[in-house]
């Protein structure tokens, strides 16, 4: 065997797997795209049409700063309150560091739709136990999702929620990753603990930090559950991000030319983010 | 970690070799049937459908019915598409809101052909009626329906027979306005502890909007002859400022509703926390289940003067057999069977369904009048007389939410009930191309 | 920071935070208890109650008569069965992605060969496809029932192992960096294959890295709702996700069996944490985010 190609042998199973399930299908889907689809099947190549349409919808730009906002949101609350709680529970001695770190797991390992349905029940639904409680305190009654700004925070907030358990745990796993001996000698120097964090912690975190940073915007990009189940998209149009508006053209109006063509370009769209992270952290490929 | 890991394959192997055993002992046919139900679930319809099959494989040895239950959202356009890719089931349960698809690609056989034609004139009369006239498309019967909706007004029985309110008695919607009035209940922290009445505006699993029967009522369409929204019509705008109004002007119903989905809406229903509601005839028994059969009853939308009753809209879930089934004949007999006049008296006994077959209706006369199942005879005459179907002859998908959305922004951001209207009509046109 | 396994001085905290922040941060952990267990909690309680008891008002916290009719029926409904499929689907996951992940991430770690750049870049822009989405559902059913490999035994293994292949040959090559080329050379020296080096050398020095990569798998396969939802009919291939959303039907959402079922369905993977929530921590630690 050719001592240069014989390890392509090693990475062509995965390789060989990935294109059947994961490339395989976007490049259909892309191909599906370009006909009008009818019933639910490809009928007369129409080009870009579908694109078109999605190009002069005029609510279509409102949802893509929507998405923004709602997803830039998510990851700087997520990463900023996960590394707090990951330096802190690093901080922490045995076994309740392990049972603070499960708690704060918790709601990543339940599936996002039966998480968000109780999330809703008990916090803000007005017959759930949140709101029951304050009411029997005398406190007049509150109605968190009828506020367009309550109901994107509340979002915001599930989704933080949600995913606060993943961030937490790469974090941790980065920190444990910070040789003693580096904080131990900057002690000894004199360095006060915030400095410590700030010039050791913290750039020595880069990977880590990015590595949640990319995860977290991707789940949150992608998510179709949390504003379904949470807000539906309301009250009126202030809580339709991206996903949605792809779930909703697919299985509400059964749009499949539009949402499919809409999914591919967010595909085009995750796969530039990630491509940007890999160059950020000048990973060495 | 290696033995669990061998435990699991080991059980995994099992299920693997279980499901194979399966495959290979079943008997000459199999019929492959999608629908939402789960046979092996406990619900009043799965445990009906399970009878219905397991009392027609008995009668015909040889024959299996296989379901695969689905997720119901996604089922009709996923039998769409393995249609397109020659790979659907048997039998296919389609909604309402597709069915007008579902025929136009040619993906349901016509049941004329399979069985219809050997019907006597009296089996044929006993299936008449708006919902086989539905399915009925170019001398083609291309499916039977065998979950009727009418989705219309609900009430807690015991909360109206106490505040002496009878919900057929209304003459116009005023009235009802009026007793709903009546219904409101205010603590002494002034909080209202319960609402006259609700609806759910969330665009999640939208109901149709309510405003649909004042429209009808009024002789107004909903939908221009081609397939455009006519919603903001003076009519339409004078049923959103009354339903809005319920919320804002008369606080006879709940701000809160503008996120309701219609479960959290039964949910509050089975809180007493209002006492009447827009809801379906289908979901009457399940919540008669959770309160008491005493407790929860139907009537038809009140009048308007001119009409006795305003027109509900009907929904529900209409059978067919695939047309490319390789076994259409023994799937029509099943699809026979199972909306015939045995699998019909099943599905209102065990499923508390509503009859499907006027002599179900005569025949099961002891059944229906018992206390608590009058909402079956309720369905059955309102969906005969002042009952709406959505147009088949094009889609109308998404016009529940883009009302129901105008009805948020009137809500929250204040917007002009008209201009509302229109931007749902718009919204509703672009969507589907019009 | 080549090694993998490092004793961590338990006497003394690496980094702490000042304390103004430190309390802060107890606070903040406090609210997040309350956030997370008290929905648990409720869904467990929820899980106990009969039908007139769920939607009391006020809710009725402690005052109603416990009873397992919802676990009753949840099983009777044949959720073990989907227990069981789902157990089979997100082993065979694990092994079959640990099994490709291996030998791909050693290749991209230690040798140079054509594309290698390109490939590597392809692996890490594919985590974005990984992730599945509910939007390509359809064009992905038809491509899917096109190739014939829908509602078999195989079908979610199939396409839950190369939806973690990515993430998984990421996360053990970061660890493979740290582990010294020298060792490879010295056995190449002694005469071993390509192969036993690999199994032999490389394999027990990375088995945090595989620890971590395979209970993501093993959790990513075990929630995942989308495909199994779509991929498969057949009553006997169902996994719980689908089967757990059973429970939010046409006909009204039943909190009882729904939380029933929700429960039943996490108790595998809580115990995976409990079992091997450390192995995660310092298989990530190893591996790909060091910094």
């Amino acid at each position: 065997m050719d001592q240069r190609r014989f390890p392509l042998l090693y990475v062509l199973p995965a390789l060989a797997m990935m294109t059947l399930v994961l490339f395989s299908p976007v490049f259909y889907g892309f191909w599906f795209s370009l006909f009008r689809i009818q019933y639910g099947a490809p009928t007369n190549f129409i080009g870009l049409g579908n694109y078109a349409r999605l190009f002069t919808d005029p609510a279509m730009g409102a949802t893509l700063v929507r998405t923004i906002i709602f997803t830039l949101s998510s990851v700087a609350i997520t990463t900023a309150i996960a590394l707090c709680l990951a330096v802190w529970i690093n901080s922490l001695k045995g076994r309740f560091a392990f049972i603070a770190q499960m708690v704060v797991i918790l709601p990543w390992i339940i599936s996002t739709v039966v998480a968000t349905l109780l999330f809703r029940w008990v916090f803000l639904n007005d017959i759930g136990l949140a709101l029951s409680l304050a009411r029997a305190l005398g406190l007049p009654d509150l109605h968190p999702l009828n506020d367009p700004n309550g109901a994107m925070g509340f979002l915001i907030a599930v989704s933080v929620w949600k995913r606060i358990g993943y961030a937490l745990i790469v974090l941790l796993a980065g920190l444990k990753g910070i040789p003693e001996d580096f904080n131990e000698a900057a002690r000894i120097a004199g360095a006060s603990d915030w400095q410590i964090f700030t010039s050791i912690t913290l750039p020595l975190l880069k990977t880590p930090l990015l590595l949640v940073t990319i995860v977290l915007t991707l789940s949150n990009v992608n998510t179709v559950e949390t504003p379904l189940v949470l807000t539906g998209g309301g009250p009126g149009a202030s809580t339709r991000i991206l996903p949605m508006d792809v779930f909703d053209r697919a299985f509400i109006n059964y749009d499949l030319g539009s949402a499919t063509s809409l999914a591919v370009l967010m595909f085009a769209g995750n796969v530039l983010l990630v491509l940007a992270y890999v160059r950020l952290s000048k990973w060495k490929v | 970690m290696k033995k669990t890991l061998g435990i699991a394959l080991g059980l995994a192997a099992s299920v693997v070799s279980m499901t194979l055993a399966t495959a290979a002992l079943a008997q000459d046919t199999t019929i492959r049937m999608w629908t939402f139900l789960n046979p092996t679930g406990t619900a009043p319809r799965e445990v009906a459908l399970a009878k219905i099959i397991s009392s027609y494989e008995a009668a015909n040895p040889g024959t299996k019915i296989l379901v695969e239950p689905q997720v119901w959202d996604q089922m009709t356009p996923k039998f769409l598409a393995a249609h397109a890719n020659n790979n659907a089931p048997d039998v296919i349960w389609v909604v309402t809101d597709f069915l007008g698809d579902a025929i136009k690609s040619g993906s349901l056989a016509d049941l004329n052909e399979l069985f219809v034609k050997d019907w006597s004139p009296e089996r044929l009369a006993d299936n008449a009626g708006a919902y086989w006239n539905l399915s009925e498309v170019d001398g083609k019967q291309h499916a039977i329906f065998v979950s009727r909706n009418y989705i219309s007004l609900m009430y807690r029985k015991d909360l109206l027979d106490a505040a002496g309110i009878d919900p057929n008695s209304f003459k116009s919607w005023d009235e009802f306005r009026e007793a709903a009035k009546k219904l409101t209940v205010t603590d002494a922290a002034g909080n209202v502890s319960r609402y006259g009445f609700a609806t759910a505006f969330s665009e999640q699993q939208a109901d149709p909007s309510p405003i649909i029967p004042q429209i009808l009522a009024a002789g107004e369409k909903l939908f221009n002859d081609d397939g455009t929204a006519n919603f903001a019509s003076p009519t339409g705008v004078a049923a959103m400022t009354f339903i809005t109004d319920l919320v804002s002007k008369d606080k006879v119903s709940p701000a809160d509703a503008v996120s309701w989905t219609v479960d959290d809406l039964f949910e509050q229903f089975a809180a007493d926390r209002v006492a009447m509601i827009q809801g379906p005839a289908v979901r009457v028994s399940t919540l008669q289940a959770k309160l008491g059969k005493d407790k929860v009853g139907l009537a038809m939308w009140p009048g308007n003067g001119t009409a006795e009753h305003s027109p509900a809209v009907m929904a529900g879930w209409a059978v067919g057999v695939w047309s490319g089934s390789p076994v259409k004949e023994q799937a029509g007999k099943f699809v026979e069977y199972m909306l015939g006049p045995d699998g019909d008296r099943v599905w209102v006994e065990d499923g508390g369904q509503v009859p499907g077959l006027l002599s179900t209706l005569e025949n099961m006369k002891d059944f229906i009048a018992q206390p608590g199942n009058e909402f079956l005879s309720v369905a059955a005459e309102g969906s005969a007389k002042y009952g709406w179907l959505t147009p088949i002859e094009f889609s109308v998908g998404g016009y529940r939410q883009v009302l129901n959305k105008a009805a948020q922004r009137i809500l929250v951001e204040g917007v002009a009930v008209e201009q509302a209207l229109k931007d749902a009509a718009d919204e509703f046109n672009r969507q589907n191309n019009r | 920071m080549a090694t993998t396994t490092r004793a961590i001085p338990a006497y003394r905290p690496r980094v702490t935070l000042p304390p103004l922040w430190a309390i802060a941060t107890s606070c903040l952990f406090g609210l997040l208890c309350v956030l997370n267990l008290v929905p648990v909690v409720w869904g467990i309680l929820t899980s106990l109650k009969s039908e007139p008891d769920l939607f009391r008002f006020p809710p009725a916290i402690f005052d109603f008569t416990p009873t397992l009719a919802n676990y009753e029926r949840v099983i009777a409904s044949g959720f073990l069965g989907n227990l069981q499929i789902t157990l089979f689907y997100a082993v065979t996951t694990v092994v079959l992605t640990l099994a490709l992940a291996l030998p791909a991430a050693y290749a991209f770690d230690r040798f140079e060969f054509p594309f290698r750049k390109v490939l590597l870049l392809l692996v890490v822009a594919s985590i974005p496809l990984s992730l599945g989405a509910a939007a390509l559902l359809i064009p992905n059913y038809i491509y899917f029932t096109r190739l014939g490999i829908t509602n078999a035994w195989f079908t979610l293994p199939l396409i839950y192992t190369a939806n973690q292949l990515p993430m998984a040959i990421w996360i053990i090559k970061g660890t493979l960096e740290g582990v010294p080329r020298e060792l490879d050379e010295a056995a190449l020296i002694d005469g071993s294959g390509r192969l036993g080096i690999l199994l032999r050398i490389i394999l027990p020095l990375v088995r945090p890295a595989l620890g971590a990569a395979g209970v993501l798998a093993f959790v990513g396969a075990w929630n995942e709702f989308v495909a199994s939802s779509v991929m498969v009919d057949n009553p006997a291939l169902r996994p719980v996700q689908p089967a757990i959303y059973n429970f939010i039907g046409y006909f009204g959402r039943e909190w009882g069996p729904l939380t029933a079922a929700a429960m039943l369905g996490i108790i595998p993977i809580l115990i995976i944490f409990v079992v091997l929530g450390r192995q995660i921590v310092s298989g990530l630690t190893s591996g790909s985010v060091k910094g």
